[in-house]
């Protein structure tokens, strides 16, 4: 097969069989590849609402893109999907790292995972050789150990998937890892894994990936490389990395801090990509898998008592949610809890947002020593700081039980309006680090994200406009430059929704985000001719784009099996109904008013009821998913039309 | 004007382009170990090391092939590998003291990078700097040679802490 490899490895480790699926060949034009079959298998084997996060019957599937392997520039990116763990509804998080390059080696798409066994046991896959191995030598160990140890069975040239202690005691913002510093962070994929005692998946594989047509393919590929030197937001990524743009985005008054109650920092320096530079703290620049680019950093510090730390990052995010969120405003103090977080295979959003609610409510005065182990929480405050991430990975006492559930569970918990500085909407996913209440195309894709408030379903960076090339994007969705600034809310529904859609595309090829979505290389219309110089089918740009489509509104259907509704689509108390406290838009909020304005016209643009926000059948059947409308009128979920 | 091929780990991000670039255009495929140039990667330091045959002026090779099926363009120092005669038994593999020569996953014949014949492709790949052809002077040499110690001496450190 030409493109993909054309399979799909089975897994069930709890009746211990194995089997290998060819692809169907009508998903590889319904649904592409990665993020887009791996909907449609979640679809299959757990529509019905009653397959929660921890039924054995849920799975999870871990697929490289369309396109990995290959020189495409940056498509060595991996999707996993699952019911997620922190929001109960369709979780897609997706990783680098060069894990998911060598499972395409090995001569798969996609691995399903099914079942849950009764003891730690991890996957080998070499090739056409798989096996179900006893993990109890892993259980237990860190992120690091766990690497160094598969490394030591299998190789050094073997890639390494796995999760940390966090995972194991099914800590909410427990992260799958991926090649040691890349993860699969969000929504707590690694909770799942956690249960169903998955520690780890390790791969080596040797069997070459072919292309139709090696030429055109080559042409094409080189097109989106050259594309990609020349966008200074590429450059800028690989010389700061993703924390490069931090001091930027402070002017804006857009970076929060104290847990989204300021966002202006003074100083915010240390905090930032080139403090990394600066401080020599920097050692080394690192790619995914075939990534031309290379954003990601690997840090390192020297001298003092903290001397020989070093991990993969710090990123943007965990700048804000262990830096400017905590109020710890030190790069040495963010590289900690940061390694911590890696080495304990926790999301570095999630648990830094999780802390700050903590610190806010400790100083509220609704948490009490009583509750936080003793701990005299503030902000600013580091070694508290390593002791709540501690205390969450390993549920210690009682304020690692309370936090290691996440801020849904700890807020209702807690109580006394504890809701009003937990950071999270309706779905319950702890939200990234970005103030959408001057940022409107954010505040709406952040409200409709089926998995969570979080920039990681779509990213609409183009509507600040930040670039010629993100100005003549805004310009082609809405035929009017002028809409390129994020403190409109008009066309702010078809920038989300055209953002969806070629978001969508980019993960399914296996590309990474950036090129498509903050960096200009990759674009649906080389995407649809890269995809068939690889695979031999032909779309065009829009062909393309609706496949993206298709699997949106998948997801969107699997969340209402769930019994999401509009409800589902809001925003975190605080950002809709607190002002921002400084810079261009001070005092504004995310109104439900104004989100209500917004969701009105993407509903209406999506053709999805209004008042369900429901997908209609003729929408369904439009994109070929009669089969989806058919067991959402089962389930009474089917809009009237 | 002579040319030369300038290969710094420090600028290496790891990524593969190299190999996969190399795999493409000699075979049609994309599989790293068919890459003529390697990069022999270190997950845990996020470290790569290019290896691949420096056209050196000792070519160890060559005296190590039992058979003779090894030999040397005198300008380029580029060697190539007569498929007729080589046994596969693996003694150029062996022989380099860079590390630059891998057998064929499929047909064990020795692989060796030729330069594409003067228009190396990897480099076209290798956005980060790490791979650059470039006009030969007395200087670049010497920089070439201390990059290719560099190199070996974290490839030593590597591999004995392996041990």
């Amino acid at each position: 097969m030409f493109g993909h490899q054309g399979k799909i490895l089975h897994v069930d480790i709890g009746k211990n069989k194995i089997w290998v699926e060819d692809i169907p060949e009508e998903w590889r034009k319904l649904y592409v590849g990665s993020r887009g079959i791996n909907a449609k298998l979640l679809w299959d084997y757990c529509k019905d609402p009653d397959i929660t996060w921890d039924d054995p019957r849920n799975i999870l599937i871990y697929a490289p893109g369309a396109l990995t392997g290959t020189t495409a520039p940056a498509s060595g990116r991996t999707s996993v999907t699952t019911v997620g763990c922190t929001t109960g509804l369709y979780l897609k998080s997706n990783t680098g790292g060069h894990w998911g390059a060598e499972l395409k080696f090995a001569g798969y798409d996609h691995i399903v995972v099914h079942g849950e066994s009764d003891k730690p046991v991890y996957i080998h896959i070499e090739d056409d050789h798989v096996e179900i191995k006893d993990a109890k030598d892993l259980w237990g160990k860190d992120i690091n150990e766990t690497d160094r140890l598969l490394k030591e069975w299998h190789g050094e040239e073997s890639r390494g998937l796995y999760i940390g202690p966090a995972g194991e005691n099914l800590v909410r913002a427990a992260s799958v890892h991926c090649s040691l510093y890349h993860a699969a962070g969000r929504g707590g994929a690694a909770t799942v894994m956690g249960k169903k005692k998955l520690k780890a998946i390790s791969v080596k594989g040797s069997k070459p990936l072919r292309v139709k047509d090696p030429k055109k393919f080559a042409e094409v590929a080189e097109e989106m490389r050259e594309l990609l030197r020349a966008d200074s937001g590429a450059q800028g990524l690989h010389e700061f990395g993703t924390a490069g743009s931090l001091a930027g985005v402070n002017e804006l008054h857009a970076f929060p801090g104290k847990n989204w109650q300021t966002g202006y920092t003074e100083n915010v320096f240390p905090i930032t990509g080139q403090a990394l530079n600066d401080g020599g703290y920097l050692k080394r620049r690192v790619a995914c898998f075939g990534c031309t680019i290379g954003c990601h950093r690997y840090s390192a510090i020297d001298k003092g008592p903290n001397a020989g730390i070093a991990s993969g990052g710090p990123e943007y995010e965990t700048f804000g949610a262990l830096g400017n969120g905590p109020g710890v405003i030190d790069t040495e103090g963010v590289i900690l809890a940061n390694e911590m977080c890696n080495r304990l295979g926790l999301d570095t959003i999630s648990a830094g947002g999780v802390a700050q609610w903590a610190i806010e409510s400790y100083e509220r005065g609704v948490l009490t020593k009583d509750d936080t182990n003793g701990l005299d929480l503030g902000w600013g405050k580091l070694p508290e700081l390593l002791e709540i991430i501690e205390a969450m990975a390993f549920r210690k006492g009682k304020l690692g039980d309370l936090l290691a559930d996440g801020l849904k569970i700890a807020a209702e918990k807690v109580g006394k309006d504890s809701y009003k500085w937990a950071i999270i909407n309706a779905k319950g996913l702890e939200q990234s680090n970005v103030e959408t209440r001057s940022a409107k195309a954010y505040a709406l894709a952040f409200a409709v994200n089926p998995r969570g408030n979080d920039h990681l379903m779509t990213e609409t960076f183009a509507e600040f406009g930040a670039s010629p090339e993100a100005i003549d994007v805004v310009g082609k969705i809405t035929g009017d430059k002028k809409w390129a600034s994020p403190h409109f809310t008009e066309f702010r529904a078809e920038i989300v929704r055209w953002h969806e859609d070629c978001y969508e595309i980019t993960e399914a090829l296996g590309f990474c985000v950036f090129t498509s979505t903050a960096a200009y290389g990759v674009n649906p219309d080389n995407m649809a001719r890269l995809y068939a110089a690889a695979t031999g089918i032909e779309m065009t740009e829009d062909e393309l784009m609706l496949t993206g489509r298709r699997v949106c509104t998948l997801e969107k259907a699997f969340n209402v099996t769930r019994g999401a509704t509009r409800a589902h689509d809001n925003l975190p108390w605080r950002l809709m109904n607190e002002g921002a406290a400084s810079g261009p838009l001070k005092g504004a909020t995310n109104s439900q008013e104004e989100l209500d304005e917004m969701l009105d016209e993407y509903y209406a643009l999506h053709e999805w009821d209004n008042e369900t926000s429901w997908p209609t059948r003729r929408t369904l059947e439009m994109l070929d998913l009669k089969d989806v409308a058919d067991y959402l009128e089962k389930l009474d979920k089917l809009p009237k039309e | 004007m002579e040319k030369l091929l300038l290969v710094d780990m420090d600028k290496c991000t790891s990524c593969m382009q190299c190999s996969l670039a190399c795999s493409l255009i000699k075979e049609d495929l994309f599989d790293p170990a068919r890459g003529r140039i390697k990069v022999l990667k270190k997950e845990e330091l996020a470290l790569g090391i290019e290896l691949l045959c420096e056209q050196c002026d000792t070519y160890p090779c060559i005296e190590a092939c039992p058979d003779g099926a090894l030999s040397r363009d005198e300008d380029t120092g580029i060697i190539s590998v007569d498929a007729e005669i080589c046994t596969q038994c693996g003694a150029c593999v062996e022989a380099c003291q860079y590390h630059g020569i891998r057998l064929h996953p499929e047909t064990d014949i020795p692989i060796i990078c030729d330069l594409c014949g003067g228009d190396p492709y990897c480099a076209k790949h290798c956005v980060p700097g790490a791979i650059v052809w470039v006009d030969k002077t007395d200087d670049l040499v010497k920089e070439k040679k201390k990059l290719r110690s560099a190199r070996m001496a974290m490839y030593r450190t590597v591999k004995k802490e392996a041990a």
